[in-house]
């Protein structure tokens, strides 16, 4: 097609391939072409961490970057974090702790957690406070998502 | 949308487009600035030119007297380096600065250098050290150095067809203290922001070297030789706390003229003069 190109990349495991159009962001083409719709658009300018996602293992705004970008990329997004029939780890001590309200930072909020616990294991509480610094959350407070996290970390459960 | 997306893999490469592919064409560092400005229609785009496939401009190094840094060289890879941290540390403070691990990992210092920020945060230490920019352009290589590349909020004097390569700057000598503060978001009225850097060389107790720069008092950051002025040839506590805080006041009332700014801000350096001083040491 005129104007497109073609866009390949690794996304929750499996290799993408699409001819999207020049000047799309990444979160476009996860939400619309790919029907990724856990990574959420918030702000649309860099300053709330909703439409976070992992590439190459850290955390970016996804509404700041050009899908060309990251072409040929290994993205994680929150649809590619559970297995098939079991929540990661992140996600029940989130449940647990009564760290999910609306839930839309939700997703953006245990990415930047994944990525920390996989460089850290044992991140201190202020550790985790600088490491969730980009997401914001309009409801929890934070302190019951730092309790979440540090809760996983002390339990030594990977991944 | 007729926008063309290139990403060439080489230096050659990025120039060759730069030359020869309808315009106006716009480098993509990090995106940060970029991606913003063109969803605001800030200026009209024929082409995006991705240079992140060069890896080439991601090192930071020193040779001889200089540390070099590649300008796809992120605000992470700034705060990390363990180089930075023991001879500049201000420049990795200036960098932990930038609001979030999102905006740290994706921002670079070519981007922050170009976008020409009043207030761009690595940009007032490496004016403190009298930074030194390459660029390059289709007619060879040159240095400019960075106080001159800068020429106005958002302006620079690079051609179009020119890429910033790195930055460098004369390695400081061991013995050197530095400190960066600022006050307010990225996203806060112009007028509530500010940040000053400051370096002292000692030799021994004695000041033989002094860089003071401040960000967002002008259209561009600048060194204030007078406040230099006040440090050097002393020794540390030799050093008139006071008169440093009265006469940066000074220094940020006649930068700012009769601008709305002026009142408030010349009041607000004496708390940020004081917290970088308390910083490095003297008070
Ligand atoms: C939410 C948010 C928070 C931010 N917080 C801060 C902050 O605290 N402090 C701060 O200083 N900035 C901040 N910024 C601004 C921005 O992140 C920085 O200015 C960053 O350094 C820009 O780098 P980039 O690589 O993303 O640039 P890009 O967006 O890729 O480019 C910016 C401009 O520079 C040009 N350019 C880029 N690289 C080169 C090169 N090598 N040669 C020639 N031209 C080039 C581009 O064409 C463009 O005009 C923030 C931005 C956002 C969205
Ligand atoms: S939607 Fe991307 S940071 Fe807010
Ligand atoms: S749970 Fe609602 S924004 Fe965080």
């Amino acid at each position: 097609m005129i104007g497109t190109k073609s866009f390949e990349a690794i996304v929750n495991g499996e290799q993408v391939k699409l001819n999207i159009p020049q000047n799309l962001r990444l979160i476009d083409v996860l939400r619309n072409y790919l029907g990724l719709t856990g990574t959420k658009e918030g702000c649309g300018e860099g300053e709330c961490g909703a439409c976070t996602v992992l590439v190459d293992g850290e955390p970016y705004n996804s509404c700041l970057l050009f899908a060309l970008q990251v072409q040929n990329k290994n993205i994680l997004t929150i649809e590619g974090l559970a297995s098939y029939n079991n929540l990661h780890p992140l996600q029940e001590s989130f449940l647990e702790h009564g760290a999910v309200q609306c839930g839309y930072c939700t997703p953006g909020m245990l990415l930047v957690a994944k990525a920390l616990l996989d460089k850290n294991p044992n991140p201190t509480r202020e550790e985790i406070k600088v490491a969730i610094s980009g997401n914001l959350c309009r409801c929890t407070g934070y302190s019951k998502i730092v309790d979440a996290i540090s809760a996983v970390a002390e339990k030594g459960v990977k991944r | 949308m007729g926008v063309e997306f290139y990403k060439p893999q080489k230096l050659e490469d990025v120039l060759d487009v730069l030359a020869t592919k309808k315009g106006p064409l716009k480098i993509l560092a990090g995106g940060t600035d970029l991606m913003l400005d063109i969803r605001n229609k800030k200026y009209e785009v024929a082409g995006i030119v991705d240079i992140n496939l060069l890896s080439e401009l991601k090192n930071i190094s020193v040779e001889g007297e200089f540390i070099k840094i590649g300008s796809l060289v992120t605000f992470t890879q700034l705060a990390n380096s363990t180089l930075l941290q023991e001879r500049v540390p201000f420049l990795v403070e200036a960098a932990n600065s930038v609001g979030a691990p999102q905006i740290r990992n994706q921002g670079t210092i070519g981007g922050n250098i170009a976008n020409a920020s009043p207030a761009a945060d690595s940009v007032v230490p490496l004016i403190a050290l009298d930074a030194i920019c390459s660029v390059l352009s289709p007619l060879g290589n040159r240095d400019i150095p960075l106080n001159q590349l800068l020429c106005g909020v958002g302006k620079t004097r690079l051609a179009s067809d020119e890429l910033i390569v790195e930055v460098k700057f004369k390695l400081p000598r061991k013995i050197t203290r530095s400190a960066f503060v600022k006050f307010g978001r990225r996203n806060a009225l112009a007028i509530a922001r500010m940040s000053v850097a400051i370096l002292l060389g000692l030799d021994g107790n004695k000041v033989n070297a002094a860089r003071v720069a401040l960000g967002a008092v002008a259209p561009n950051p600048f060194r204030s030789l007078e406040l230099e002025n006040m440090f050097l040839n002393k020794a540390m506590e030799e050093i008139d706390v006071d008169e440093v805080i009265a006469r940066s006041s000074m220094v940020v009332s006649q930068a700012l003229g009769n601008r709305p700014s002026a009142k408030w801000k010349n009041e607000a350096i004496k708390g940020l003069m004081r917290q970088v001083l308390s910083k490095i040491g003297i008070m």
